[in-house]
């Protein structure tokens, strides 16, 4: 199910107050967010600001303490197999990969719910299985082609390097023809080449029609990328706007960094480097 | 990036001086013809009045059979592989044989001499000497340390690209030795009981040299050659597989014994694979499957007119035992049910729990269908065209044992039970199984119902279980809690582990090894689980992948694990300690 040929503007993804609790922590408190057709959207916030639990709560993983979230006008089900079905995909902050399977089964994993087999023609390999199998693996590997792991098909994807997995869940999450990819952090622990081509392929996955909503320290990436950008703060929307207006406001300079514009971007980066070394403790 | 932190397992290689290699293989090597030559025991245990000639290999000098042959024939070919030049993988090859030899030797010291009244037995006593055993213990240290002095080296890789001819010759010929083996193994020592005391440790030896025969030939990579010629010609290699195993009763285990064994056998290898279904492929662990293997019999011997039943129904076999894998399936996807709501351990409890109540239920006959403590006795033998299946029968010119057409049932019965496991495995199903194992939460993000699959993979489990069950009770002619119990459950688990999970080899030679060595130790009553258990300890230190590893499962066990924790635990950690996962520089992988 690719993106419908939607009215331009009508917004895709529309999360409507949402909020998480967590015992007494308000983790997130009337996050709103609208996604229109073919944006990109940027989530920016310090750490432990609610980024990933906004994530969980869009896809089902948690269940919103109240508010709600709707895709293409219909309200979206509490159940991450439900919400992948509808066409929300994600991928992981920290990547969650199938790591014993190849490359190209954890891609063919992504197209379970878009392909369909009846036992009878499984168990005795009619020739109906085998279209169906050939269909999926041909959509996988163009994923693959796509997302440029063409010849790491057949590697245990537990053996591909770093940013490999993270291109690999990229494209198990375009599997599921989504309307709507969710990434969270998708860059992290790259290097600069490495973040360049995945800001590459965040915008050539938009061309396909796909709306993004993508989490990242990485303010330069976030401001270089998006249509659009929220800031996050202790679960609050502080900031909603084009990167030009987050940018110079200044309560996002006072609640997100205490600084002056110039200094954001530098002190962002040593955040996020920072960040990528706690992650290899 | 995060380089540092996967934990590389590589095999620690340790190099003795390579000098001492050949001397020591060569020093080895010898000893063990030697040994082979020496009297084994200062005198025949055991030895009755009809004296068996045959057991003069005991005590006699220079009387070759049996094991002593056997470790003849290993200290020659340590000798061969020492000094043929460029034999690739041989310090593997070497380490095989000597712990083949070791083993042999070990073996019979334990036996003759706790048997014998003590050391004397096999060392010198009453003027005569028997240090057979020794010798042979000392020379297979001998080979095996000449193997780490070499330094082991990887298993090397052979052509597959042969001509077509050729490669069905070879997978010919390499079956056929497999038959020849399996018929070996299963009547080495010949049928355990009183009368046979030497049953037990005849077996137990001759494992050990099969065992040392077979890791020589995997060191030097034939076996993994053999297994990708097959997996390159795989309808020629499946059709000479079943007309081996077809062909079993023309062999040396061609009596109404050794058809109930290898039938036996057969039922576990299926309820194997169907639990290799569950725990193997969707990683849900099972500890009451036996169970579906009893619903299963117990179904069709109330279907089947045994006499005791209250149903007083009897219906044609096929039906008897269709409805029972039904039923059985839909029993496990009852109790499969919880698995939406418990994990892991949790779901471990739930299922263990369920044996329990069924055996005991059984057991006293609630519900009136399983005759308690009585059991179901009589149920009648399977008929085809007027011959009963238990009955001895003429093909042509060839008089088959009888319970042979039990045994080509089951064999028929495996193979489509692989079948299914294989297609399964290979399917939109089986990859959403191995997802559910390998990531839950990420199962679920790619649309994975994970709750209906789990429950599924239940029911094609139990369903396959309750087939096996079905022709176990008619094979056996009774239907009986006592066969449904917590331990055979656990030993069906741990022969799909042993043999090496998610595989079917790995599930049928797990399921003929755990079913077979309790039946052949029989004379050690007491020591026979302890015995079971050491082995099984001894089998997962050294080789914990299992006897047929899952590519899968190698890569897991040589390298670390992935880990197990929820989403919410780890998303909730303000500072996320990414996986280790990304590695990519393993062993030079490139
Ligand atoms: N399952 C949970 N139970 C309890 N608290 C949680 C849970 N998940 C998240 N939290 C809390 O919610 C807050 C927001 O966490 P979240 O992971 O969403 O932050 P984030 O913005 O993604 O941060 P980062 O940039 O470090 O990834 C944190 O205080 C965290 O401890
Ligand atoms: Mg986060």
């Amino acid at each position: 199910m690719t993106a419908d040929p939607i009215a331009a503007g009508a917004p895709v993804l529309h999360a409507q107050d949402v909020t998480m609790v967590f015992g007494g922590l308000v983790a997130l408190n009337k996050v709103s967010l609208t996604l229109e057709q073919g944006q990109v959207a940027g989530l920016i916030g310090p750490n432990g600001a609610g980024k990933t639990t906004f994530f969980n709560c869009l896809t089902g993983l948690y269940t919103p303490t109240s508010g709600r979230v709707l895709l293409n006008g219909a309200r979206l089900a509490g159940d991450p197999a439900k919400v992948t079905i509808a066409g929300v995909a994600r991928t992981f902050q920290n990547i969650r990969l199938f790591p014993n399977m190849t490359v190209l089964e954890n891609v063919l994993v992504g197209r379970h719910s878009r392909m369909k087999q009846d036992p009878v023609s499984t168990l005795l390999r009619l020739p109906a299985f085998h279209r169906g199998e050939r269909a999926a693996k041909e959509r996988a590997r163009e994923l693959l082609a796509f997302v440029g792991l063409t010849r790491a098909e057949d590697e245990v994807a537990r053996n591909l390097p770093y940013g490999d997995q993270r291109r690999l869940e990229i494209a198990r999450a375009l599997a599921t023809d989504p309307s709507v990819l969710l990434l969270d952090e998708p860059t992290a622990g790259m290097n600069p080449q490495e973040t360049e081509a995945t800001r590459q392929l965040i915008l050539r996955i938009r061309e396909t029609g796909v709306s993004v909503v993508v989490i990242e320290h990485d303010i330069k990436f976030i401001f270089g990328l998006c249509d659009k950008v929220s800031v996050l703060v202790q679960g609050e929307l502080l900031v909603e706007g084009t990167p030009e207006v987050v940018r110079a406001d200044p309560r996002v300079i006072e609640a997100y960094l205490g600084k002056p514009p110039e200094e954001i971007e530098a002190d962002a980066r040593t955040a996020a480097e920072e960040h990528d070394k706690g992650e290899q403790a | 990036m995060t380089t540092t932190t996967a934990t590389v397992r590589s095999r620690p290689r340790i190099t003795l001086a390579p000098t001492l290699a050949k001397p020591l293989a060569a020093a080895g090597g010898v000893l063990a013809v030697i040994a082979a030559l020496l009297p084994w025991t200062t005198f025949v245990l055991f030895d009755n009045d009809e004296v068996n000639p045959s057991l003069q290999y005991f005590d006699a000098p220079f009387a070759l059979s049996g094991y002593r042959l056997h470790t003849m024939l290993l200290g020659l070919a340590v000798l061969v592989v020492a000094f043929v030049p460029r034999i690739p993988g041989r310090a593997r090859a070497q380490r095989a044989l000597g712990f083949g030899i070791a083993a042999i030797g070990l073996i019979s010291l334990i036996f003759l001499s706790y048997n014998g009244g003590g050391v004397g037995t096999v060392t010198a006593a009453d003027g005569d000497a028997a240090f057979g055993a020794v010798v042979a213990l000392v020379a297979g240290v001998l080979v095996v340390l000449s193997a780490i002095a070499a330094g082991i080296t990887d298993i090397p890789d052979f052509p597959t690209r042969l001509p077509r001819l050729a490669a069905y010759g070879a997978l010919v010929l390499a079956f056929a030795a497999i038959l020849f083996l399996v018929a070996e193994t299963l009547t080495a020592g010949g049928r355990s009981g009183v009368s046979n005391p030497y049953a037990g440790p005849t077996f137990l030896a001759f494992l050990g040299m099969a065992g040392g025969v077979l890791g020589a030939l995997s060191g030097v990579g034939v076996v993994r050659w053999i297994s990708a010629l097959s997996e390159r010609h795989r309808a020629f290699s499946i059709i000479i597989l079943v007309l081996c195993a077809l062909s079993l009763p023309l062999t040396s285990a061609g009596n109404a014994y050794w058809m109930t064994v290898a039938t036996t056998i057969g039922v576990y290898a299926a309820t194997a694979i169907g639990l290799n279904v569950v725990v193997g492929l969707a990683g849900l662990l099972d500890l009451g499957y036996v169970a579906f293997m009893g619903v299963g019999a117990f179904v069709a011997a109330n279907l089947s007119g045994a006499a005791t039943s209250k149903l007083g129904i009897e219906l044609p076999f096929p039906v008897a035992a269709l409805i029972a894998a039904i039923l059985a399936g839909i029993v496990g996807a009852i109790v499969g049910s919880p698995t939406l709501r418990v994990r892991g351990d949790y779901l471990a409890i739930v299922t263990l729990a369920f044996g329990e109540i069924f055996t005991r239920s059984a057991q006293n006959d609630i519900g009136g269908l399983t005759g308690g403590s009585n059991a179901i006795p009589r149920i009648p033998d399977v008929e085809l065209g007027g011959t009963a299946f238990n009955e001895e029968i003429q093909v042509g010119g060839l008089e088959l044992p009888g319970g042979v057409l039990y045994y080509f049932m089951i064999v028929l019965v495996v193979g489509a039970v692989m079948a299914v496991f294989a297609n399964l495995k290979n399917s939109r199903a089986g990859r959403a199984w191995i997802a559910i194992r390998e990531d839950e939460d990420a199962a679920r993000a790619m649309g994975i119902r994970t709750g209906k699959a789990k429950i599924m993979a239940f029911l094609v489990g139990a369903t396959l279980a309750g087939l096996a069950g079905a022709i176990f009770a008619h094979k056996l002619t009774i239907a009986s809690f006592d066969s449904f119990k917590f331990l055979e459950s656990v030993t069906l688990l741990a022969a799909v582990i042993l043999g090496g999970m998610g595989t079917i080899p790995g599930a049928v030679l797990g399921a003929s090894l755990l079913f077979v060595l309790p039946e052949k130790l029989r004379e050690f009553d007491d020591y026979r689980l302890l015995l079971f258990g050491l082995a099984l300890i001894l089998i997962m230190r050294f080789r914990p992948q299992g006897l047929v590893p899952d590519r899968v499962r190698r890569a897991e066990l040589a390298g670390e694990t992935a880990t197990g924790k929820s989403i919410d635990e780890e998303e909730a950690l303000v500072v996320e300690q990414e996986h280790d996962g990304p590695t990519g520089k393993k062993g030079g992988t490139a």
